[in-house]
């Protein structure tokens, strides 16, 4: 369980200003919850991922993690990014591989949990390719493998599908799902489609453009295995779209 | 503003000033003898008096002389070439696997060939500067050219301007700003070659004085020629920057 | 029909023998004793290497360029990735080599051998400070231009800051690294060159004008042969290197080697 508490984040900009980021972050994550973070670009919700991971330290405020204040990035908090981030210089099963010896899995048994990953994922056929001869999506799958390689408790996703074409982004929406139906690890999912974080998630938080605040959480309570062509005709589903469409819309029209 | 850019002058020399000031430290404690390492104050104040000196002054001279000269043969040589080996896909051809061949060759090798042709006096500095210093500027130009929009040169196309026309008033000027880039590379290496040449064989300029203190063990007089050669390479550079500023206002440098 | 002519390593080599025929043009030409013809000089080219003084020269200057790079390698790189992921570092090392960046690397050979005195040491010594610079610089770029959600994603696996700097920013940096080693093994060759001219002692340099003083004209540039081999040489082994160590490298530069 993670416990965000009174988070804030403010920024020296390049003229020396300081930049109010995130104001006021209190929530409250339950194991094994699906949490969306829904904004604007340039709301922080980014950022408030990258403190969560570690990577960034807050300015205010507090977020424990199983009741331990969190020191820096750790494998139990796996984070997926945007840009892929896979190491160019190491195949496939190169990537995967590399945390768990990371974390002194014995040889034989990492490349067995390798495998099973890439299965996972459908792509065992590509194992022995370098990232650069990948598609975004096949790149991203990679991403995903490579981090739940390590078992982490908290999956920390950063619009993970955002540079991805509809087609393929609605297919690692679903592979995403089913992953997750396994092992229901922990999930903080930033992005900014509506419809994606409905889809995807137990809860919604909506936040604000700069200073990136709390607006509203969403508890979204609708069937799961989640099937796409069936939620359409929700009328829970299209209610839960709709209010919050007319959230984000409201006050957030002078940002692009 | 002015004791804020100091301030930041400081900050962001800090440790050279500490280097500096262990130098200076070390020697005023004598735990060097100055035969081996003079203090650095000793050295500014000695470069300050050969500065008021007529003998050193026509050194300085005979080396700022084969610099100027160099470059200038090298700029013209080096641009020339490399617009038309942009703007003339045959020249480009052939441009690009002479230039792989000769780039990597250390250009002071042929020094002994040039002072043999030559002669010991300026013409073979002078020539191997320009042996060194062409490629950058040459390459430097070719990149810059072939960098060029194509839109933009048919832009001048459609509004009537002829190929040679195109070349000198649209592809010259869009690579300005890599030319100077590739001049100012050119310009230190100049200020390096030129030394060496100097040291290796010569009778006059700031390589030859370091040799000759050298041979009369004047530690000091070693280290004035090339604290002189080192500043008047960052001089020309500085001169480079502001001569760039003005010149290329319209470019986002 | 011509597709041969755009293999790899063939527009050089015509380029080498476009040279070659413009230089035994120009010689016949003057005809100055001078100027020796490419034949002329090439025949003297086995009697130097069979001679054992001469060839002992050549194969001690290149010892001594190659200690100097690996040298330069081991504490220029590790430093310069330093650089580009520390602002601290890079604060502190940045204003040295822009103080060392003009100075005439090889004139610093008669103060270097007041300290370390006329044998090997001070002859590497310098190869050592010239191919630095550039090894520093492009390891510094290529650090600074590591994506940082590739450290991030290392650090969520629990590397360390040193494993961090070998495991993820060396090998994300090396592409740039490489192009810093093709630069820097041509500086230390430059470097050897000069300061042995300088010195005037043994080596390459100093038996290239040793035999300009006895008038061994063919001698002469027979040694500018050689330099020049010992360069082409090793630009393209270092070029072929770079090739086979970042093949995965989603952009390919062919940086043509800029002298300096």
């Amino acid at each position: 369980m993670i416990a965000i508490e009174g988070l804030s984040k403010t920024f020296e900009t390049s003229g020396g200003e300081p930049h109010l980021a995130l104001d006021g972050i209190s929530i409250d994550i339950p194991k094994g919850q699906f949490l969306s973070i829904l904004g604007p670009s340039g709301c922080g919700k980014s950022t408030l991922l990258y403190i969560v991971g570690g990577f960034v330290p807050a300015s205010a405020g507090r977020i424990r993690v199983d009741g331990r204040a969190i020191a820096g990035p750790g494998p139990d908090r796996g984070p997926v990014f945007q840009e892929f981030a896979l190491f160019p210089w190491k195949t496939v099963r190169g990537n995967v591989l590399y945390g768990l010896l990371q974390q002194g899995v014995p040889r034989d048994q990492a490349e067995r949990r390798v495998s099973e990953l890439l299965q996972m994922v459908h792509l065992s056929r590509y194992a022995d390719f370098y990232p650069k001869e990948l598609s975004g999506g096949m790149k991203q799958r990679v991403a995903i493998a490579r981090t739940l390689a390590y078992d982490p408790a908290i999956l920390l996703m950063d619009e993970p599908f955002g540079a991805l074409d509809a087609h393929t982004r609605t297919k690692l929406q679903n592979e995403l799902l089913s992953i997750w139906e396994r092992d229901r690890k922990t999930v903080l999912f930033v992005t900014h489609s509506v419809e994606e974080a409905v889809y995807l998630s137990d809860r919604v938080m909506v936040m604000t453009p700069s200073p990136g605040r709390q607006k509203a959480v969403f508890d979204i309570d609708l069937p799961r295995p989640r099937i796409r062509a069936e939620l359409l005709l929700n009328r829970r589903y299209q209610e839960y779209l709709i209010a919050i469409e007319r959230l984000v819309q409201d006050g957030g029209e002078d940002e692009a | 503003m002015i004791g804020r850019a100091l301030k930041s002058l400081i900050l962001h020399s800090a440790s050279l000033i500490l280097l500096l000031g262990a130098w200076e430290a070390v020697c005023r404690a004598g735990m060097v003898s100055p035969h081996l390492l003079p203090a650095p104050s000793a050295i500014f104040l000695r470069l300050l008096v050969q500065l008021a000196d007529p003998a050193f002054l026509i050194h300085l001279g005979q080396t700022v002389l084969r610099i100027a000269v160099g470059l200038a043969l090298a700029t013209a040589i080096g641009v020339g070439v490399g617009l038309a080996a942009s703007r003339n896909r045959l020249i480009g051809r052939l441009l690009e696997p002479l230039v792989r061949v000769l780039a990597p060759i250390p250009k002071i090798a042929l020094y002994p060939a040039l002072i043999l042709m030559l002669g010991f006096d300026h013409a073979s500095k002078i020539a191997l500067i320009v042996a060194d210093a062409v490629f950058p500027i040459l390459l430097a130009t070719y990149h810059g050219a072939r960098m060029v929009e194509p839109k933009l040169i048919w832009s001048a196309r459609a509004a009537g301007a002829s190929e040679r026309q195109c070349t000198f008033t649209i592809v010259l000027p869009a690579a300005l700003p890599s030319i100077y880039t590739g001049l100012r590379i050119a310009l230190l290496i100049a200020c390096v070659v030129v030394f060496l040449a100097e040291m290796i064989s010569s009778s006059d300029g700031l390589g030859h004085l370091l040799i000759r203190a050298a041979r009369s063990f004047r530690t000091l007089d070693m280290f004035v020629p090339l604290l002189a050669v080192s500043l008047l390479g960052l001089a020309l550079n500085g001169l480079a920057t502001l001569a760039g500023r003005r010149l290329l206002r319209g470019f986002a440098l | 029909m011509t597709r041969w002519l755009a293999l790899p390593g063939v527009p050089p080599l015509l380029a080498l023998l476009a040279l070659l025929g413009l230089w035994h043009l120009a010689a016949t030409f003057f005809g100055y004793n001078f100027f020796p013809t490419p034949g002329a000089v090439f025949k003297t080219l086995p009697a130097l290497f069979g001679e054992a003084e001469a060839a002992a020269n050549i194969a001690a200057s290149v010892k001594r360029m190659l200690a100097g790079f690996a040298l330069a390698l081991a504490v220029a790189v590790p430093l310069g990735l330093m650089m580009g992921r520390s602002p601290l570092v890079a604060k502190l090392v940045k204003p040295l080599v822009a103080t060392i960046y003009p100075v005439p690397k090889a004139a610093l050979m008669p103060i270097i051998m007041l300290w370390l005195g006329i044998g090997d040491a001070a002859k590497i010594f310098v190869i050592f400070i010239g191919a630095s610079l550039p090894l520093l610089q492009h390891s510094f770029g290529g650090a600074l231009a590591v994506d940082q959600k590739l450290i991030w994603s290392a650090q969520a696996m629990g590397l360390g800051p040193v494993k961090r700097l070998f495991a993820v920013v060396l090998p994300s940096a090396l592409p740039e690294v490489m192009i810093g080693c093709r630069v820097g093994i041509i500086m230390a060759l430059i470097v050897m060159v000069s300061s042995e001219m300088i010195a005037r002692q043994s080596g390459v340099g100093n038996l290239l004008f040793n035999s300009a003083d006895m008038a061994l004209y063919d001698t002469v540039y027979a040694m500018i042969v050689v330099i020049a081999a010992i360069g082409f040489v090793a630009d393209v082994a270092f070029e072929f290197v770079r090739r086979r160590l970042t093949f995965w490298a989603e952009i390919h530069q062919d940086p043509l080697v800029p002298s300096a």
